[in-house]
């Protein structure tokens, strides 16, 4: 009977049906067949396994995301990312790739970014000369930084099925990230040099001075409140005074990007002080983004704002669509007792974390070709988390290797999926693609070389700020 | 198709020569939209209000309004039960594809034709066993707010029946055209892209 389940729910999957119809249809099956309980069950556990105060970050996430995804703040963004390391030599690589890191600090999800964004950033680099294999590399590389920068859809849903804090998970995704981008940009200055590449825009001191001042200001803003609270200031007032100080300079200076880029400091720092819960952080970053749009930058129309909300639900429904069937699913396979034969027999096999996190490695980058992050996410981790308690890992750091490894997995030949959508957006055959990426697994293997086997990479900010 | 967006790309220039970029938003097509869009639509902005509601009340008043967590959940629920209807109307419901770049085409189209019945089957046993779960639950009521659960369920109940006849609309639909999107990701994609 056990077997009926995983085996169907695998078979279901593997015809194409939707995933979340694949575990509930499985379920219903079991129900059916073994006869425990009325399969009226399934659709009752689907409706209460959305029922929850903090999966209501997720659709917020996703909103905030989409507000900032247009025209007028997508220019501001590649213009300060330009203004800052566009005077490097193979400017537009790097300028891509901190593009992604600022896009990733508002957004969570790298497939949209790499069909929306990749568009614009290969397009800006043709312009320029660079070689369609160099722009597509470089665009499916830094797009792997969305989910791993916060805040990140796929880290909120882990939070959720591990039972692990989001706000921790975010700050884990903090220096990985930074260490993806060092990793990357070292690629882009290899590839200048090997090729003898110039830089695009001149090295002008007020240009670069502006963009370094610009993000000296993101950086100071909570140091800032810190300080004055640290001094006996009460929060709300020293908040108060330093946002309205912070409109101040932003009218009277113009600033390019700075409002933009305080989006994940603002609520990065939320959560740590416990100000907000996710839930909380979600909805004032939408409130943000809203805003900036329709009444800062005033770049938001409110046709734009429909068709914001129309994609915005429908990412949310066909996340949740997968939570609620998951959430069945799940609870038979531990009824019935899988996840212990899963644990039993991994631990028969190894009892070395770091075996066991190769192994992991491995299955998670076969996996996350397949299969979309999230729906990865539901399906693997509640298997795999019984023996990371067991062999002592620490399940943020998990969660960190987890989601990169999903996002490697999206773009590694033959069969990921934002492969598939580059060579579309890029209209390059599926070879020149994949050879186009092949490179760039040297500095993405890399970095989950380092994350995976040094804990403190991950662990060390939220360490300092949960204890 | 691909010649005219070839001209189309080739002749605005995202980056001009002073260093500035000049990204522009498609413009915005709303007619695609259907009726379960804007039901879940009508759900979504609700329950916008009310987490804005509650947010406003916790920090300015101080004192947050428990209905409104209530309420946000359970539009939540709406929202999501609704817009599944319209992601199976337009074939965005997470899915695995790769069998089918593996497997002959007549064998393609003849598995995803039993994933169209498939997809009908569960959506149409969904409608039957939550009306079923209805019944069973009689009148029970909300946690604080004075109202039926039943609302909320037969709200489930009626995304579940829009789903099932949009899966029979998508089956129709790829019946006629010889292919589905399983079978040819790239079209969905194309889409996407325009």
């Amino acid at each position: 009977m056990t077997g009926w389940l995983l085996s169907g729910f695998l078979v279901l999957m593997v015809t194409g049906i939707p995933v979340a119809i694949a575990m509930a249809g499985a379920s219903l099956i079991y129900f059916y067949l073994s006869g425990t309980s009325p399969p009226m069950v399934v659709v009752h556990r689907m409706i209460s396994g959305i029922d929850s105060f903090p999966l209501l970050a997720v659709p917020f996430f996703i909103l905030a995301g989409n507000l900032m995804n247009n025209a007028g703040i997508t220019n501001r963004i590649y213009n300060f990312a330009l203004a800052l390391v566009g005077w490097m030599k193979g400017g537009l690589g790097h300028v891509n790739i901190i593009g992604s890191v600022i896009f990733a600090g508002m957004s969570g999800t790298a497939i949209a970014d790499a069909a929306g964004l990749g568009t614009i950033e290969i397009k800006a680099m043709r312009d320029h000369g660079y070689s369609k294999e160099f722009s597509v590399g470089v665009t499916a590389a830094s797009a792997t930084l969305g989910p791993i920068i916060p805040p990140s859809l796929p880290f909120v849903i882990y939070g959720m099925v591990a039972n692990v804090s989001i706000g921790q998970l975010f700050l884990a995704g903090v220096l990985p990230g930074l260490v993806m981008t060092l990793l990357m940009m070292l690629t882009v200055a290899y590839y200048a040099h090997k090729n003898n590449w110039g830089a695009d825009i001149k090295f002008l001191w007020s240009r670069v001075g502006k963009a370094t001042l610009e993000l000296i200001i993101v950086i100071a803003f909570p140091l800032v409140i810190w300080l004055a609270v640290s001094v006996g200031v009460n929060p709300p007032l020293a908040t108060g005074v330093a946002m309205v100080a912070l409109f101040a300079a932003d009218w009277k200076f113009k600033f390019e990007a700075v409002l933009p880029i305080m989006t994940p400091v603002l609520l990065i720092g939320g959560m740590t002080t416990g100000i907000f819960t996710p839930t909380e952080g979600a909805v004032a970053a939408s409130i943000w983004a809203l805003f900036l749009g329709l009444f800062w930058y005033r770049t938001l129309t409110y046709k734009m704002l429909i068709k914001v909300s129309m994609e915005t639900i429908e990412t949310t429904a066909t996340v949740l669509f997968i939570v609620a069937a998951a959430s069945i699913f799940g609870w038979l396979l531990t009824a019935t007792r899988v996840t212990d034969l899963v644990t039993a027999w991994v631990l028969g096999f190894t009892h070395s974390p770091w075996v066991f996190l190769l192994l992991v490695n491995l299955l998670l980058l076969f996996v996350g070709c397949f299969l979309e992050p999230t729906a990865a996410i539901l399906i693997a981790v509640p298997v795999l988390m019984p023996v990371v308690l067991q062999l002592g890992i620490d399940p943020v750091h998990f969660g960190l290797i987890v989601v990169l490894n999903l996002m490697i997995g999206l773009l590694h030949p033959p069969m990921g999926m934002v492969l598939f959508v580059l060579a579309r957006v890029a209209r390059m055959s599926l070879e020149r693609t994949t050879m186009a990426i092949v490179p760039w697994l040297v500095p993405l293997l890399g970095s989950l070389i380092l994350i995976t086997y040094i804990p403190i990479i991950s662990l060390w900010l939220p360490k300092l700020f949960y204890r | 198709m691909t010649d005219t967006t070839e001209t189309k790309h080739a002749a605005e220039h995202v980056l001009d020569a002073e260093g500035h970029f000049h990204v522009e938003d498609a413009p915005i097509d709303l007619s695609h939209y259907l009726f379960e869009d804007w039901t879940s639509l009508a759900f979504f902005w609700l329950l916008g209000l009310s987490v804005f509601y509650q947010f406003f009340t916790r920090y300015v008043m101080n004192d947050s309004a428990a209905w409104t967590e209530e309420i946000a959940r359970y539009l939540l629920i709406c929202t999501v039960f609704v817009a599944i209807a319209a992601s199976v109307r337009r074939t965005r419901h997470i899915h695995v594809d790769f069998l089918y770049r593996l497997i002959p085409p007549k064998a393609g189209r003849a598995l995803s034709t039993l994933v169209d019945i498939m997809r009908i089957a569960f959506f149409a046993l969904a409608v039957g066993l939550t009306l079923e779960m209805m019944m069973k639950m009689g009148n029970l009521q909300m946690t604080i707010i004075d109202l039926p659960m039943n609302i909320i369920y037969g709200i489930c109940a009626f995304g579940f029946a829009a789903a099932a006849v949009r899966s029979v609309q998508v089956a129709i639909e790829n019946w006629r055209r010889g292919f589905s999107l399983l079978e040819r990701p790239e079209h969905a994609i194309e889409e996407h892209i325009e």
